[in-house]
């Protein structure tokens, strides 16, 4: 049987629905049990906004024990009114996919390959090396013309990145940052 | 932007140029198109006939690069039309104020120019000031030809339509059609994105923006404003939270070597950003930031102020040893910086690379990119798995400012966690580290408050945002603020330490102890104008309008015929509106300086048509000689000035002699930036983003319908072009440039031209940046070919403009 997109919609939505669906080779009686229990019964709902561009479209997770069941465009919300564009309605996917990195990895030097390593690993490594750079790279004072000025600052540590995190985080990496004593704190703005 | 989102229903008229909206801000359209509904105009200047152009009334093709020559022509037809806001134009810019004599500008070049350098002497771009007050003098009239509005003149009367065609490709005719068009529909707003900002007159670009809506009167107003569409979900709040090297406590100049205290310091940035310092240094060292300290002011690192510290200082510093570990969270520079083939050389000498990220991207497995050897890549390197959006919580600020509060829906796969959690806890490591230290180079670790708890760290974190009383306060009407109680607002804050903000633009966003970006109220408007004071929170003051002091005249009234948005109560003694008043005080009338201040962040409180130099002095602080507060000025100059980009096919027609920007230093690194010339590269290249994709794809490209929908990278040829090239749409190509060289497949459209200008062709073509060799979708990254030349001030790449050459392949491989 051909069927057009616009026919399969006006066979789906009206009452005839279960006798076309047989047609298409469906268990009407399948379809029926399915959809008896809505994805969204029981679900939390969560809102939040979106992480591409910076319009700041709303969105509402829906969540059933603990699973991201389905998620959309914001109604009531002031800057999309429920609408998202191609970019935006592909989020769920980003949650669920299996390409996500999911525990710390580390190359060697002259490796060729990744390892998995553990979070406290990881961060030991992290933390030993800010110590490192930083004392051995400390410049406390600095002359210009006959003058020697206090500076305090390292220039071999640089931050990248930020416009893809939250308020909160930007702001402690900031104050971390600067605290280390680098000025090299920087993000996307300009890319 | 100046206004937001939901406000662009109310323009009478759309400039929208150096933004592809309708692919790449989706969501503006839906407020432009109910403008367009009520009879609205569009007028779309892009070189590329995209999505945006094909809703517009009028659609101007542009060379890439031209912007300049096109908006000062537009000026120059305000101009010499007098069609600018006459009113306005005298009461909320520096129109009337008198600028020094030998200030001027010779074959391109302004006064003071130091070729060696690089380097303007600004000393004469400054006001004719009164002896007496240090304030500037006054003209009579707009005709005095010592005043700025004469100079504006005098600088764009070389603009004409005419030497704009054959700049930009944009007929005269028509440039002259758009500028009636723009002037005579008002409020008019304009939109501009990363089109207008990636060249090296980036600054210089958006300056032509705030000249020409000064001069019409449409800043302040609903409907109008110069209107930044953001590329990043919170690109706004990481600039906002100074994750900018410049930067500190919210847009404060961080500072350089030669302020060794915070006086030396408020020598060059004045008595009114000093005060938020106090509260950003409070919010950092708490108790141990004191009067008698300084408040912590040594324990701030101090820039080497010749030093650039930009993204690509950071890349030049790693390529010549000297930057040993670079942190990245959430970037990829391995596909979106220019110059790409240097980027990877440059990483490949770290010693460490740390990358935080949702996926493998191009930049953490840069060591794998194909043709490079692992065996001789050092560094180590880092990948830790980060939490999405929808994973954690905290806030987010868009372009239109609203600070928009986020829930965590869901756990993060695995073992990713929050960035916030990441940092929080190296932080506390490396801490951890110096316990025990005298050493003076370890108290900014050892002085700084960082006890954030393990629930709701967001939410504390944005309570020091927000500000806090730290001793008792009484306000000028008599409150009395407690300690432990948080700030409602910028006004609260004391100079003296007696209250903490660690970003004094978002004070109050926890004011009276409520998270206000978690406010839902969609439904109550009663401006009618889609302001919503309910719904989240608008930085600064929750108010949606900035400068809306100017939608009113001299006596605090709307002016005439316009949509009323603040105004002076003079019964009760009070600005008030639909909108939070943009005055430095509620309470200050009209008949006060503070009343006059519609542009009260400029020194001079007013709009500034020529951006000279200026410190406003404190009245409180004389003996001291410390200014109130300074006006920025861009360092190529106090008028946008028409240069070509760093690579262009064609001499500059209005002054040969100067080419380029005079500022631009390029090449920074000898063999490493080479500038080809349109001898062996003779067509122009512009990038952009796509629908479909975003930024650097790490994302989008692991999405597999978008991967559908757009599933690799393209050149995008004019028919012209590519007859002569005898290419067709799905040929093979190989385009390059003095940098790099790419095979992708050819898209052959009459949305690109080959342009007349300057009296010769040029073929202008367009490339999508947004692939690499990681995740589902795979390909050459278009910034192998791009230029890493910056804008003097911003240090902004110029992607939308370098030269190319493109071949097919088969020829390429007859020609070995």
């Amino acid at each position: 049987m051909s069927i057009s997109r616009r026919n399969w919609l006006k066979l789906t939505a009206g009452g005839g629905a279960g006798l076309a669906l047989a047609e298409l080779g469906f268990s009407a009686a399948k379809v029926q049990a399915a959809t008896g229990h809505l994805k969204l019964t029981g679900a939390k709902q969560f809102t939040t906004a979106c992480n591409f561009c910076s319009c700041g479209c709303g969105m509402v997770c829906n969540v059933v024990d603990g699973k991201l069941v389905n998620l959309e465009g914001d109604p009531d919300h002031v800057i999309n009114q429920g609408a998202l564009c191609s970019k935006g309605a592909a989020m769920q996917a980003t949650h669920e996919s299996d390409r996500r990195v999911k525990a710390p990895m580390y190359r060697a030097p002259g490796s060729d390959r990744w390892q998995e390593i553990s979070w406290d690993e990881a961060l030991e490594k992290l933390a030993r090396k800010v110590k490192d750079v930083r004392d051995s790279t400390w410049i406390a004072t600095e002359k210009d013309g006959d003058v020697e000025y206090p500076v305090n600052r390292t220039d071999a540590i640089g931050f990248l990145g930020g416009a893809q995190n939250t308020n909160e985080e930007c702001y402690l990496w900031n104050k971390m940052g600067r605290l280390f004593g680098t000025n090299f704190v920087e993000h996307q703005a300009r890319l | 932007m100046t206004n937001h989102w939901a406000d662009l229903q109310n323009a009478k008229v759309f400039l929208i140029e150096g933004s592809n909206a309708a692919e790449n801000h989706v969501m503006s359209m839906k407020w432009i198109r109910k403008a367009q509904a009520k009879g609205a105009k569009i007028i779309h200047v892009d070189p590329r006939f995209n999505r945006t152009s094909s809703i517009a009334d009028i659609y101007a093709r542009i060379r890439p690069g031209a912007d300049i020559a096109f908006l000062g022509a537009v000026i120059h037809h305000v101009l010499e039309n007098a069609l600018y806001d006459v009113e306005y134009v005298k009461l909320h810019t520096n129109a009337l104020l008198l600028a020094k004599d030998e200030f001027g500008l010779d074959d391109g070049v302004f006064t003071g120019y130091h070729e060696d350098k690089h380097k303007y002497d600004t000393a004469s771009w400054a006001y004719d000031l009164d002896a007496a007050t240090q304030k500037p003098k006054k003209a009579a009239s707009l005709d005095d030809p010592r005043c700025v509005f004469s100079k504006l003149k005098r600088h764009f009367a070389r603009y004409t339509p005419e030497v704009a065609e054959e700049i930009s490709g944009v007929p005269a005719e028509q440039i002259k059609l758009i500028a009636e068009t723009f002037a005579n529909n008002r409020p008019g707003t304009i939109l501009y994105a990363l089109g207008m900002t990636q060249h090296t007159v980036g600054i210089q670009n958006i300056r032509c923006y705030g000249i020409l809506q000064l001069l019409l009167g449409n800043i302040g107003k609903a409907g109008g404003g110069v209107n930044a569409l953001r590329g990043e979900p919170n690109v706004q709040g990481a600039c906002d939270m100074s994750v900018l090297n410049g930067y500190m406590f919210g847009y404060i100049n961080a500072p350089n070597h030669n302020h060794p205290t915070l006086e030396a310091w408020t020598k060059d940035n004045g008595t009114f950003r000093r005060k938020f310092t106090v509260n950003g240094l409070k919010a950092w060292f708490g108790d141990n930031a004191t009067a008698e300290n300084d408040f912590g002011w040594r324990w701030l690192p101090k820039k080497n102020g010749a030093k650039d510290y930009t993204v690509f200082g950071m890349i030049d510093d790693a390529y010549a040893g000297k930057l040993k570990l670079l942190w990245a969270v959430g970037q990829n520079p391995m596909v979106t910086n220019p110059n790409l083939n240097y980027v990877h050389e440059a990483l490949s000498k770290l010693d460490m690379l740390v990358v935080q990220e949702l996926w493998d991207t191009e930049t953490a497995s840069f060591w794998q990119r194909p043709g490079a050897d692992p065996k001789s890549i050092q560094t180590e390197v880092l990948l830790l798995p980060a939490a999405y959006f929808m994973e954690k919580e905290g806030t987010i600020s868009g372009s239109g400012r609203l600070v928009q509060w986020r829930y965590a829906a869901v756990k993060p796969p695995g073992q990713a966690k929050a960035d916030l959690e990441i940092i929080d806890t190296v932080f506390r490591k490396v801490r951890g580290l110096y316990a025990g230290s005298t050493d003076p180079k370890d108290e900014p670790l050892t002085k700084a408050v960082w006890n954030y708890p393990a629930q709701n760290t967001a939410e504390a974190v944005l309570q020091e945002i927000s500000g806090r009383v730290l001793a008792e306060v009484t306000l000028p009407d008599g409150k009395v603020l407690q300690p432990g109680a948080f700030v409602a607002g910028i006004g609260q804050l004391q100079a003296d330490g007696s209250t903490s903000s660690g970003a004094w633009i978002y004070a109050g966003v926890f004011g009276g102890g409520k998270n206000l970006s978690k406010r839902r109220d969609a439904k109550t408007d009663p401006s009618g104008l889609g302001m919503f004071p309910g719904f989240a929170w608008t930085w600064p003051g929750n108010m949606k309008i900035l400068y809306n002091r100017a939608s009113c005249d001299a006596d605090g009234r709307p002016w005439a015929g316009t949509t009323p948005l603040v105004w002076w109560d003079a019964t009760e003694k009070k600005w008030k509106g639909v909108d939070t008043p943009d005055v430095p005080d509620a309470t200050k009338g009209p008949d006060t300086p503070e009343g006059q201040r519609a542009f009260r962040m400029n020194g001079e409180g007013i709009g500034r048509l020529m951006a000279a130099v200026y410190k406003d002095p404190d009245a409180k602080e004389k003996e001291k000689g410390l200014p109130r507060d300074g006006s920025y000025v861009p360092k190529d100059g106090p008028f946008p000035e028409f240069y070509e980009p760093i690579e262009s096919p064609v001499a500059n027609v209005l002054h040969p002699k100067a080419q380029h920007n005079p500022c631009v230093k390029y090449p920074r690194v000898p063999g490493k930036q080479p500038v080809g010339t349109a001898k062996d590269f003779p067509y122009v290249l512009m990038t952009s983003s796509i629908a479909e994709h975003w930024c650097a794809g790490s994302t989008t490209r692991n999405v597999p319908w978008l991967n559908e929908l757009q599933p690799e990278c393209v050149v995008e040829l004019p028919t012209q072009l590519a007859e002569k090239l005898r290419v067709k749409g799905g040929d093979k190509v190989r385009v390059s440039s003095a940098r790099g060289e790419m095979l992708v497949k050819a898209v052959v459209t009459k949305r690109m031209q080959v342009m007349r200008i300057a009296g010769q062709d040029v073929p202008v073509v367009w490339m999508p940046y947004n692939w690499g060799f990681k995740g589902l979708s795979t390909g050459p990254s278009t910034n192998v070919l791009t230029i890493d030349a910056v804008d003097p001030g911003a240090g902004t790449q110029e992607t939308k403009a370098c030269l190319v050459n493109v071949v097919r392949v088969e020829e390429a491989v007859a020609q070995r």
